[in-house]
């Protein structure tokens, strides 16, 4: 088992070294078109208030990164890894395909932490504000943990079902870009009733909590969502395994379809 | 063949694209609302429409001026990929020696079949913005932003050709080809003023965006946004200077397309 995640580490930590000009070409681009978004958004803002909103767009946006590049990382990346005929290559050699899908983790994590402390420095540099201040680093660091957990959990879920039925990529990127409007919405302006209920939609309670830890939001609420997070990661953890066993047995007995993710 | 032949191809392509690729047909009209939605949301969430007004610096509507750059920015990138992006997609298929070698320049080839394509998303995304138009102006107001968008679709798409097809002649001669389309476009997009105005920025930041065509294209729709009917004599020199900007561009690509064609020939990167 040991051999086997070495060399998923090795292959994942190769390709990202080998496809450099590609890595570097997608932190500065997402960085370019989340820059292009967010100069629409502050011709609204008052100057007064413009530390304020710059600090909650950009934390909200580091989480989004995170669910953007893992979706897109570990789930996207099944269809290149489909086309390359690797999933029986694996299944061959008694390998679960899954392993080096799951190795995608660190491309994932060190794609989107490269990107939020680009866009950190643009976004300090361009506007002339300090945005990448915490004031709590171990929620920090739980929160981020609990939102890697969902993300992975999620697209590893996308990933196995894109094994056996095509997905609509469009249809994906779309609920992507849809995750920003759902988790920019502050905690405070919600009716009381519906707070808990927003803290349950996936992702929105790690980002919550990351909220918290910068000080742009009053932490009302954290001990509901520390707990919202933990079941909810386990939950979609263990969703997603039960997803991956499941098309495991499908594609060994009646083979992967040759196109995923379309 | 014709000209004709050219841009009834593309029409009868994009025909069954949208016939066999549903998805990315509903996509098509959702991208636009999505991104409005998300920036006038997120607009009014930090801030307010007065806020806005006094930023910007006109009497302008936030959802006008916000359709208005929606549909540009969306135009403006459909031609980036499509007539720039389109030579790497040749390449990737194999098509690309049957581009080069066919009766017309490739860059008469690449403009050509695309331009239905073009005329055909902008204005199905135009016409999708009407009832929030009429909503923000009433009927005859709001035909009036519809005209003035699609007078600026048209007039615009003109240099933006030329530009495009620049572009492509670059991508035809340098690596990691991908990889600078994706960081090109939106800074071009920041630059041209999508979202934010470029009489806003620094100096040498409008000096930059003086010479794209786009910024002029995004002012156009934009006076759509204006309170009160729109200034013909902003609106003509507008015209003038995306047609005297068709004219440059257009001939520079006829130009660096053909050096192009010859170096990616000659260096084997076809």
């Amino acid at each position: 088992m040991w051999v086997k995640v070495k060399a998923v580490i090795w292959l994942h930590t190769l390709r990202l070294w080998r496809y450099g000009m590609s890595f570097i070409n997608m932190i500065l681009s997402q960085v370019l078109w989340i820059l292009l978004f967010i100069m629409g958004v502050l011709l609204f803002v008052p100057p007064e208030h413009l530390t304020v909103a710059l600090r909650m767009a950009y934390w909200t946006i580091a989480a989004w990164s995170v669910i953007s590049s893992f979706s897109s990382l570990v789930g996207g990346w099944t269809s290149f890894f489909i086309l390359m005929g690797m999933v029986e290559e694996h299944l061959l050699r008694n390998t679960s395909p899954f392993t080096t899908i799951i190795g995608r983790v660190l491309t994932g994590t060190t794609v989107s932490f490269a990107i939020m402390i680009a866009m950190g420095y643009a976004f300090s540099w361009i506007f002339g504000r300090v945005l990448m201040t915490v004031e709590r680093p171990p929620l920090i660091l739980m929160a981020f943990a609990l939102l890697i957990v969902e993300s992975l959990s999620y697209a590893l879920s996308i990933s196995a079902t894109s094994m056996r039925t095509s997905i609509s990529e469009q249809f994906l990127e779309i609920l992507n870009f849809g995750i920003i409007g759902l988790l920019i919405i502050p905690v405070s302006v919600l009716p009381e009733y519906a707070r808990l209920i927003y803290l349950a939609i996936p992702y929105v309670a790690p980002t919550y909590m990351i909220k918290v830890s910068v000080g742009g939001e009053s932490p009302i609420l954290m001990r509901e969502a520390a707990l919202i997070s933990v079941i909810e990661s386990i939950l979609m953890a263990f969703i997603a395994l039960r997803l991956i066993r499941s098309v495991e047995e499908h594609i060994r007995r009646k083979g992967v379809r040759a196109v995923g993710f379309w | 063949m014709g000209l004709w032949t050219l841009l009834k191809s593309g029409l009868v392509l994009d025909i069954y694209f949208f016939k066999n690729n549903r998805a990315q047909l509903v996509s098509m009209f959702a991208w636009p609302y999505i991104l409005l939605a998300l920036m006038l949301g997120m607009g009014f969430l930090f801030g307010s429409a007065e806020t806005f007004k006094s930023n910007v610096g006109v009497e302008a509507d936030p959802v006008v001026f916000f359709v208005a750059s929606t549909l540009i920015a969306m135009a403006s990138l459909s031609v980036m990929w499509e007539v720039g992006g389109t030579v790497l997609y040749h390449r990737w298929i194999g098509t690309l020696p049957y581009v080069l070698i066919a009766p017309y320049r490739t860059s008469i080839t690449l403009v050509m079949s695309y331009i239905p394509r073009y005329l055909l998303w902008s204005f199905m995304q135009l016409s999708e913005f009407v009832p929030v138009l009429i909503w923000r102006e009433g009927l005859v107001g709001g035909l009036a932003d519809t005209l003035v968008m699609g007078l600026a679709i048209v007039i615009g798409m003109l240099p933006l050709l030329g530009f495009a097809a620049i572009f492509g002649s670059f991508l035809l001669t340098i690596k990691e080809e991908t990889n600078v389309l994706s960081w090109l476009n939106p800074i071009i997009l920041i630059l041209s003023g999508a979202f934010y105005p470029a009489y806003l920025f620094p100096i040498w930041a409008r000096f930059l965006s003086m010479l794209l065509p786009t910024t002029y294209t995004f002012e156009l729709a934009r006076l759509s946004s204006l309170v009160g009917a729109p200034k013909l004599a902003e609106m003509t020199f507008l015209i003038a200077v995306l047609l005297g900007m068709s004219f440059l561009y257009n001939a520079l690509s006829f130009t660096l397309m053909g050096k192009a064609e010859k170096r990616a020939l000659k260096s084997g990167a076809v």
